[in-house]
């Protein structure tokens, strides 16, 4: 069991006792001002961060993330390798859906089961793949069987949400999904809060269910308003509107956290910000300095990656591009993560040692490249491009720096039409599988790996360690070889991790304590009135 | 007449399916929508899935017809973000558009058009500088930045107003409105001002400028010759004669507004239409794109359709069918 239950349940419940007396509604209600939200009321259509921090109000998981990303038990209160192709799972006992029926592994299979049915774009399949079967042991026990040994199926597990088989039992298809759960009828869950209304792109209203598992919830009422620019949230907690705002900017931070009516929180997010340098033996948008397309590629010579690597100035990223609003990275993760390597030092800045190192290479004059990124997606991804468009310029490598918006950014990588490009990766799991296994494996279908690997990074030892990591169970041996992994791909240079991001929230100082995380989820259950 | 109405609604129809058109090249040109949406982790095989799912695999040529079909049959497909039908998508937030625009139209129309032409009838005096003095900044000063001046003013100091958000709605002829209730009022206030200043600033300087033009003509000197009062003078030969080039305006900005109040809507949180487009458009999402536009283009058919009868009512020598 996790701390939070404990530190939550007696404030929960002084909270209800005091509302039985003098406190108004207004004080029991939460009206949360974010910059996105949900989808849908399926929990199961969309696996966008922001869709699956709504469903948390209101469905559980299996296994939740904690505030600093690490699983905890939660509907199921254990769980165990039987055999290298088995997981069983205990779920815990009394827990009730919000029409009073108990949750029982039924309702698990009938909700993993109908992903693949009702999944949209932003595919939720990536969290059931792995499972082949289903088998219920009893109404608490119930076993997950994968084609092969999956170690990290637990951490799969951490965005499947439980559904009541029975008020969702119609809403199967894609069809007759939305109907069913927009509307109430299917929204049914385990949750903290139950659904009263919500209009896309706007605002998500809960009320709180008094039966819930781990006591009730501090607040009777939570509006979550969906206030897409910045200054407008900020304005909007400025002018008391909203208790709660997320992803304060930088630029308004020491404002807030002057005000002394406010209150600000920051945390280290899970994105990781990396230089990608393609390793084809022909990129398109690596030039010599005529402007015609360079070859070989450059950036195949370990001399040049490692220059371009001693070029970054990792400390005036974060000091000044990023208005303190980050940490200097040096692999691919942050640390702590599953898999992050204490072993991996601090990156250098030398430019003297980079020139040198370009002009051993044979480009002593330097070269030119387009360098990528996305200017819409994640807090300063388009400022932190342009400044290492300087950086780079340094050394004699003339950079041509394009930040667009991801709807171009994304599906141009995917045509691997890029040489040189940065963008955030979310360690969302909090685990080196899923970050180490989509980029650094070579890119091969048949074996599921390496499919966000966009710039033909292969090395066969990173291969052997991130298969074996993947079909070891114990948790000592898979993590030392995802570390082995990790320091092997850093050493290689071809991703260089740049920025760890940080997030901020504010509130009302006199109304809330605010509890930030990891994830940047924002949840109701876990920010606590102040007393 | 009829052959007129005809003519028009051939000429949307026309426009409309040049619209959906634009938009299935334009998007395929980007690439495909799933790279987008689809989250990073997923496997080839997945992804491959997923397209063939949405029809995204087929050719364009194949994914048109497939549309054009639905179309026929009133179905706009679902939304790829959402999964709700579009229209009903697009109808759930078009009240919202539809009050905010209404009321900034509106009102820049009923101030404007007065202060135009008394800045046109008087310009020397100091107030009608002052009015033009004031137009400048309406239309110079970027919507954004008077939007946020405008919420630390109202909302964050002084606390009059809110700082954004759409108000308690009550039906009303079976549409949610929040123009009904004092608390929807003051939601609607600080946005529809927002919106309505540049129109103001422009509705001013064309009030006063046909004003000036119209002073000067033949049959003011005339009607004042006769003794008419001045007052009868400026409603009777003045206010008509400059009637065209202003309905010709307030129909595209009424249009124009109703389609694209996005930067207004952005910053005051409003639950429009401005924000879905814009967003759809971000995530590629093509069944609302597509119907959007599709509507936006009906829209302006329907408005210049108006604004042409108009013409007609106000000046007898512009009726269709009418020698010209």
């Amino acid at each position: 069991m996790t701390g939070w239950g404990h530190r939550v349940r007696p404030l929960a419940l002084a909270t209800a006792t005091l509302a039985l007396g003098a406190l108004g509604a207004a004080a029991q209600t939460l009206t949360i001002g974010l910059r996105g939200g949900p989808e849908s009321l399926d929990p199961h259509f969309s696996a966008l961060g922001t869709h699956a921090e709504a469903m948390k109000h209101i469905y559980d998981t299996l296994v939740f993330a904690d505030a600093k990303n690490q699983v905890q038990p939660w509907l199921a209160e254990s769980w165990k390798a039987v055999d290298d192709t088995t997981w069983e799972f205990k779920l815990r006992k009394g827990v009730k859906f919000h029409d009073g029926s108990e949750m029982t592994a039924a309702d698990v299979k009938f909700s993993i089961e109908r992903v693949p049915a009702v999944a949209g774009p932003v595919t939720t399949t990536i969290y059931v793949k792995n499972v082949a079967a289903i088998e219920i042991v009893d109404p608490h026990t119930i076993r997950f069987k994968t084609k092969e040994p999956v170690a990290t199926l637990p951490y799969d597990f951490v965005r499947v949400f439980v559904v009541s088989a029975k008020a969702a039992a119609a809403a199967t298809t894609k069809e007759a999904s939305p109907q069913e759960f927009n509307s109430g009828k299917a929204a049914i869950g385990t949750g903290p809060f139950r659904y009263v209304s919500w209009t896309p792109k706007g605002d998500l209203v809960l009320d709180r269910f008094e039966g819930y598992w781990q006591g009730p919830a501090p607040w009777q009422r939570v509006v979550r308003k969906e206030m897409s620019s910045d200054p407008a949230r900020v304005a909007a907690l400025r002018a008391g509107q909203v208790d709660v705002i997320n992803y304060v900017p930088s630029a308004d931070y020491e404002t807030l956290q002057r005000d002394s009516r406010l209150t600000v929180a920051k945390a280290d997010s899970v994105y990781v910000f990396n230089l990608q340098l393609d390793q084809r033996e022909r990129t398109p948008r690596v030039y010599d300095l005529d402007g015609k397309v360079a070859e070989p590629n450059p950036l195949r010579d370990a001399r040049v990656r490692e220059a371009i690597d001693l070029a970054i100035d990792r400390r005036t990223l974060v000091d000044i591009v990023l208005e303190g609003f980050g940490k200097p990275a040096n692999q691919l993760m942050p640390d702590g993560f599953f898999g992050s390597s204490a072993r991996i030092p601090a990156k250098p800045f030398d430019v003297e040692r980079a020139k040198k190192l370009l002009a051993d290479a044979g480009y002593g004059k330097g070269f030119r490249i387009d360098l990528h990124c996305t200017n819409d997606r994640l807090p300063g991804d388009g400022v932190v491009c342009g400044a290492l468009g300087q950086m780079l310029a340094k050394i004699g490598v003339v950079t041509n720096v394009q930040a667009i918006s991801r709807t171009v950014f994304f599906p141009a990588q995917a045509k691997l039409e890029y040489s040189v490009f940065m963008n955030g990766w979310g360690t969302l799991t909090g685990e080196a599988s899923y970050t180490l296994g989509s980029m650094a494996h070579t890119p091969a279908p048949d074996v599921g790996m390496g499919q966000f690997n966009r710039i033909a990074y292969s090395n066969k030892e990173v291969d052997r360690l991130l298969e074996l990591g993947r079909a070891t169970l114990d948790d000592g041996k898979r993590r030392a070889a995802y570390e082995e992994a990790m320091e092997k791909i850093v050493a290689d240079r071809a991703y260089l991790s740049l920025v760890v991001l940080q997030t901020a929230w504010g509130g009302q100082a006199a109304k809330v304590v605010l509890a930030p995380r990891a994830d940047e989820d924002t949840l109701a259950y876990f920010i606590k009135p102040k007393r | 007449m009829l052959g007129f109405l005809i003519n028009r609604l051939l000429q949307a129809a026309a426009v409309m399916a040049a619209m959906t058109v634009i938009v299935f090249v334009g998007v395929h040109a980007i690439g495909n929508p799933i790279d987008v949406l689809i989250p990073p982790d997923a496997t080839q095989q997945i992804r491959a899935d997923v397209i063939a799912r949405y029809g995204l695999d087929r050719p364009l040529v194949e994914q048109y017809l497939a549309f054009v079909g639905n179309l026929v049959r009133g179905d706009f497909g679902r939304s790829f973000v959402f999964n709700v039908p579009v229209a009903e998508l697009i109808l759930s937030r078009l009240p919202a558009t539809a009050e905010l625009t209404l009321l900034a139209v509106l009102g820049a129309s009923l101030l404007g058009i007065p202060l135009g032409i008394y800045a046109g009838y008087r310009p020397r005096s100091p107030v009608s500088r002052a009015i033009m003095g004031a137009s400048i900044l309406g239309f110079s000063v970027p919507t954004f930045w008077i939007g946020l001046i405008l919420i630390l003013t109202f909302a964050v100091e002084l606390r009059w107003l809110p700082a954004g958000g759409r108000g308690p709605t009550a039906v009303l002829l079976g549409v949610p409105w929040s123009f009904t209730s004092g608390e929807g009022l003051a939601h609607l206030l600080l946005p529809a001002l927002n919106l309505s200043l540049f129109k103001l600033a422009l509705l001013i300087r064309l009030a006063r400028a046909g004003t000036r033009e119209a002073m000067l003509s033949d049959y003011v000197r005339f009607a004042r010759a006769q003794g008419l009062s001045e007052l009868t003078v400026i409603r009777g030969h003045v206010l008509k004669n400059i009637a065209i080039p202003i309905v010709t305006v307030f129909g595209l900005e009424l249009g124009s507004t109703l389609a694209f109040a996005v930067v207004t809507e952005t910053i005051f949180s409003w639950p429009g239409v401005g924000k879905l487009i814009i967003d759809s458009i971000r995530d590629l999402d093509r069944p609302v794109m597509v119907a959007y536009l599709v509507l936006v283009t009906f829209l302006f058919v329907v408005i210049n359709l108006v604004v042409d009868l108009v013409y007609g009512a106000l000046d007898p020598r512009l009726r269709p069918g009418a020698a010209g």
